[in-house]
């Protein structure tokens, strides 16, 4: 080992006597037990990123027993119960536990060696955040094994469909386990934000002016603040469902005087920013990856952050176009078609700035190129049929068709995941130190680029030709089956695609074969290519001091002026934390609560249902443990004193 | 060299023929269910904004794709030296940024004036008194004052029509006249459903608690296209419609060669079954659809349903009484039609030459079994049965359809739906809705092939 690193004491003891009663596991951690107690960004970044990979084959899955079943006319792949189930796990795994973590995961890696921090401001939250993820994305999945099966609500869960008046399986858990999953799913991403914000805030390295932060960064900052604003709606509305499903009040229930109307407000004013929570980051990665391979910097960088910001603000504006048809009268449906209009012109101005970029660059193609270019030309077919759908008497045809499917998939995977395939192809070689093949990495692109486009286009015109969304079938004589088979056969090739693009960012970990990839493969601009990779456990062996906006291409190619400095070594080394063992027991107490509370009601012998609140009390004292012997367990802590020129 | 030339050929082949293939299916776009192929109003006025958006989109994707061609093509890295060339670092231009954005906003105008004209149109029937609007829209005063309202009740899974001008109810199909206006109140008596005709209108939900609102008005016009009356819209109500859209077309068929007849659907997923919840409209001539009220008005008017023979009193000609008949068993009646003027006490058991049986052996069996295997705890059939669960029935023969939509209403089908209606729907209600199970007699019909032939002699006699 280059470094060597001597056990941390410090000055004032006070709390020693109670970092003995608990200790952390310390440097020398190993094997599974680092990886649990772990609160490195990078490992929580990683293990964020595998667990979302692993969701995304699930997922998968089920989006291909869905084009399976709906090959022909009539089919019986899956009964209609199963097709629904099916949707709406395939909708609530693909947003909630793929995007979404996804985007977590280059935000916890990426971010912080962005800015020139150590670590995140609150690295044992970040692992608390991490394993909440792991938890929710559990208890979604563990609803196939209980009562009734998984939801089949869709992943917009309408009420008054999630009633238990209208359920179609006696004593239905399916609603249950997608409420309290997606509420441990909330916790993990506010924590994430909260976390991430308070980083980027505070934890700088000093010349890291706002205006010098990486594109990636401010998208980073503008989507915590989205998921900190947006999560709370569905919180609420989830809790208020839950007391509807479990203790019979009334939120929901028309017949009763509920408003179901209340739930799809409160559901897309949540759901509507989500979109730019899933989209925003992945236009992060793009607008690093476009000025790398153009060779130039960012066009217009002020202006592609400040329309991401109104993005993200005019996201809040806008939910009730997702509501044209639930008859809503002519002022307020006018009044939200004019400013989702509005919304296209900040999405339209990094398109231009995009392009502006490549003007006049010297472009190479590639993977992580050709993945950013097939996330801009799909993008923008996906915002074109947006635009259409904000025009009300389109929309009064598009609603709830096949039209609307091919949309929104146009911009979460021609959009989202090929921005987060475009960071996977570039910025895993920072992370394993690695680069991966190039000509396996562009077959991946093109198997994606041919099945996507041959999935999703023909729903435009299965749309038009009136299949309806979330049907499990469909009648002869529509004339739906053709383009129904060329969207099966593009969606396995999609597939295919993705197995082995995954298969290959999994396999660049641990195949040595691989060339090395030094500190820039790519001679890109940004902080962290200035730093060896796979990147230090401590990240910089001492501060950067910044001096201009793209760091680590000012320091190959600036003036001197503009080139980074060093804070002055001491003798005090870099100060490394302990690993914790209480943020997984704080997040397995909450875990065995949301279990708790689905499992406290049975009815016995005599027909009475019983209520028995043990487990959630139980479990809830374990996550309240978890958070005191957290906050008792001290500092701890170890100190590593890189050599003089190491980074 | 060969081989490898034959390869290349079969994959050519392979190509122009998939190619073919497409262009064929793309060649039509008058789908059933096709809102591309708009035959009222407000549906066209929806498809003129979609074209209009269309094209916008197009252009703007030909431009900004064609500049991001050129520029990817143009500013490429030929070669090695050249990838690690250092291009002049320039940080934006505002006079280009100001202007894109301003051009994109004048687009985005473009857009939003027919948006929120649509907006109007497709919310509010247009004021009868307002004759410029009207003169604009092409519609005539009578048009609008003789609009006909339908109160549409959506049931998990199919449609309850209520007619409330004329105090009839129906399901499944509605039944409209083609020059006039439709207003459409929407309602439902469980979740959320969403009434979607692509080729007339585009679609509401129907939300539970409240009641929303569309209409439409058809195109007679575009309806008939190049054919007459008695092709595009035959009548309903003498059962034309049926045989002739049975006569034109095979149920497989992707076009529908009768013009009037519309596909709907619901759009918004309400269950288990979402997938089957479709219905139909049927277009009308006035006088037609006159005729049509005035058949059902008479179905399921209380006073006019056949009653028991009262031997006081006198019929005229063609009047129906019930009558005991033990033939069909003991204590049955049977319907009886006068074909002549009875007087008093002339009983058709007395006078026998004056009355005619009004049905089929068939059919008073059937009629039988449809109350005693509880047929009617869920479906109403003119004012016999109770159930508003299922379907109303009432003129069932007259229908096209059968199980809200998803098949052709004749024999067989029916025989098959009627042994067996989860195969064809799975999770139907009528197979398994509350309270019915195994030892239901439904679920015994089966290999009961005769009941289910005096089945459909009943409901299909319904005409």
């Amino acid at each position: 080992m280059a470094t060597e690193s001597i056990k941390y004491l410090a000055p004032n003891t006070e709390n020693k006597v109670k970092t003995q009663v608990f200790p952390r596991p310390g440097q020398h951690t190993t094997g599974l037990v680092d990886w649990l107690t772990t609160i490195d960004h990078k490992k929580i970044g990683l293990m964020y990123g595998m667990t979302a990979l692993f969701f995304l084959i699930v997922g998968g899955i089920e989006a291909l027993l869905i084009r399976s079943q709906l090959w022909d006319h009539n089919m019986d792949v899956l009964t209609n119960r199963e097709y629904n189930q099916m949707f709406t796990m395939h909708g609530t795994t693909m947003v909630f536990l793929v995007i979404m973590p996804l985007s977590a995961a280059f935000f916890n890696f990426i971010m912080p060696l962005q800015i020139g921090a150590r670590d995140v401001a609150f690295p044992r939250m970040n692992a608390l955040s991490l394993w909440c993820f792991v938890g929710g994305g559990l208890i979604l999945n563990l609803s196939w094994f209980f009562t009734g099966g998984s939801p089949a609500i869709g992943w917009f869960g309408y009420a008054p469909l999630t009633d238990t008046r209208f359920a179609e399986v006696i004593g239905d858990m399916g609603p249950d386990f997608w409420i309290f999953s997606l509420q441990i799913l909330g916790i993990a991403s506010l924590l994430a934000s909260f976390n991430f914000i308070t980083t980027i805030i505070n934890m700088r390295a000093p010349g890291m002016t706002m205006m010098r932060l990486p594109v990636f960064t401010w998208m980073t900052l503008i989507v915590s603040f989205l998921i900190i604003l947006a999560f709370p709606a569905i919180t609420i509305a989830l809790v208020e469902l839950m007391f509807d499903r479990t203790f019979g009040t009334n939120f929901f229930d028309f017949l009763e005087g509920g408003k179901p109307h209340l739930w799809q407000h409160l559901f897309w004013i949540f759901g509507h920013p989500e979109v730019y929570i899933l989209i925003l980051p992945a236009m992060g990665i793009v607008s690093e990856v476009i000025p790398v391979f153009s060779r130039k910097p960012l066009f217009g960088y002020g202006l592609v952050i400040f329309s991401g910001a109104i993005i993200g603000f005019m996201g809040f504006a806008v939910w009730s176009h997702h509501m044209f048809t639930t008859g809503m009268g002519v002022v307020a449906t006018s009044a939200f078609a004019m400013l989702t209009m509005l919304i296209a012109i900040p999405t339209g101005v990094k398109i231009f700035n995009w392009i502006g970029t490549m003007w006049g660059g010297r472009i190479r193609f590639d993977t992580p190129m050709l993945f950013a270019l097939g996330f801009i030309t799909m993008f923008m077919i996906g915002g074109f049929t947006g635009i259409m759908h904000s025009s009300v008497p389109i929309d009064a045809q598009h609603q709830d068709s096949y039209f609307v499917v091919a949309h929104f998939h146009y911009v979460l995977i021609g959009g989202a995941l090929f921005g987060l395939f475009c960071g996977f192809y570039f910025w895993l070689p920072k992370m394993t130190g690695r680069m991966m093949n190039e000509k396996l990495g562009k077959f991946v692109f093109t198997l994606m680029f041919l099945g996507f486009n041959l999935t999703f286009f023909p729903m435009h015109y299965l749309g038009m030709i009136g299949q309806p969304r979330r049907t499990h079938t469909y009648n002869e004589g529509h004339g739906f089956e053709t383009w129904n088979q060329i969207a099966t056969i593009g969606a396995f090739i999609l597939g295919v695609g993705i197995v082995i693009g995954i298969y290959q960012f999994v396999s660049s970990f641990f195949n040595k074969k691989l060339k090395p990839a030094g500190k820039n493969p790519w001679d890109a601009r940004t902080l962290e290519w200035a730093l060896s990779s796979p990147v230090k456990e401590y990240n910089f062996a001492r501060t950067p001091i910044i001096k201009a906006r793209d760091q680590a291409w000012e320091n190959n190619y600036g003036p001197r002026e503009n080139h980074s400095e060093k804070e002055p070594l001491d003798d005090h080394g870099v100060h490394m934390p302990d690993r914790s063992w209480w943020p997984l027991v704080t997040a397995l107490g909450l875990f065995g609560l949301a279990m708790g509370m689905l499992f406290h009601r049975t009815i016995d012998p005599s027909g009475e249902l019983v209520r028995d609140y043990t487990v959630p009390i139980l479990a809830g004292s374990v996550a309240i443990i978890g958070m005191i012997m957290w906050a008792l367990e001290g500092p701890g802590g170890y100190h590593l004193f890189p050599k003089e020129n190491e980074e | 060299m060969i081989s490898s030339l034959t390869k290349l050929l079969t994959i050519r082949n392979l190509v122009s023929g998939l190619f073919l293939l497409l262009a064929g299916s793309c060649s039509r776009i008058d789908h059933k269910q096709s809102a591309l192929d708009p035959k009222g109003l407000v549906s066209q006025n929806q498809y003129d904004v979609f074209m209009l958006s269309v094209w916008i989109t197009i252009f703007l994707f030909c431009t900004v794709g064609g500049c991001l061609l050129y520029v990817l093509w143009r500013y490429r890295a030929k070669n090695a030296e050249e990838a690690k060339e250092i291009p002049p670092q320039s940080h934006g231009n505002s006079m280009v940024e100001t202007g894109l954005i301003i051009a994109s906003s004048i687009i985005l105008v473009i857009l939003a004036v027919p948006t929120l004209q649509g907006v109007v149109l497709l919310n509010r029937v247009p004021d009868a008194n307002d004759s410029e609007t009207l003169e604009k829209l092409g519609l005539d005063r009578s048009q609008i004052d003789g609009a006909i309202t339908v109160n549409v009740t959506g049931k998990r899974f199919f449609w309850v029509f209520e007619y409330p001008q004329f105090g009839i109810v129906t399901a499944n199909e509605l039944v409209f006249p083609a020059t006039k206006a439709v207003r459409i109140n929407l309602r439902t008596e469980d979740v959320i459903h969403s009434f979607w005709v692509p080729k007339l209108a585009g679609k509401m939900d129907l939300m539970p608690g409240q009641e929303n609102f569309m209409w439409f008005i058809a195109d007679q016009k575009k309806i008939l296209g190049e054919t007459d009356v008695a092709t595009a819209m035959p009548a309903v109500h003498d059962g034309t419609m049926r045989s002739k859209v049975f006569a034109k077309q095979k149920f497989s068929d992707e076009f529908e060669p009768v013009g009037g007849l519309f596909y709907g659907q619901c759009a918004e997923f309400c269950g288990n079954s979402h997938a089957y919840m479709s219905f139909r409209a049927l277009a009308q001539t006035d006088e037609d659809f006159d005729l049509w009220v005035k058949r059902f008005q008479n179905a399921q008017n209380p006073n006019l349903q056949t009653k028991l023979y009262d031997p006081k009193s006198s019929y005229n000609k063609n009047s129906f009484v019930s009558f005991a008949d033990n033939k069909l068993g003991s204590g049955a009646n049977r319907e009886y039609r006068s074909v002549r003027k009875i007087s008093p006490g002339q009983s058709p058991q007395v006078a026998p030459g004056a009355w005619e049986k009004a049905h089929s052996d068939d059919y008073e069996i059937g009629k039988q079994l449809f109350s005693s295997l509880q047929c009617v705890q869920c479906h109403a059939v003119n004012r016999t049965g109770l159930g508003a669960k299922g379907p109303n029935l009432t003129l069932y023969g007259l229908r096209t359809s059968l199980a809200a939509g998803w098949m052709r209403n004749d024999e067989e089908s029916l025989s098959k739906w009627l042994k067996n209606s989860n195969e064809i729907k799975f999770g139907n209600l009528m197979w398994n809705g509350e309270g019915i199970d195994d030892r239901h007699p439904l679920r015994n019909l089966q290999d009961d092939d005769q009941k289910v032939n005096q089945l459909i002699a009943y409901l299909l006699g319904q005409s």
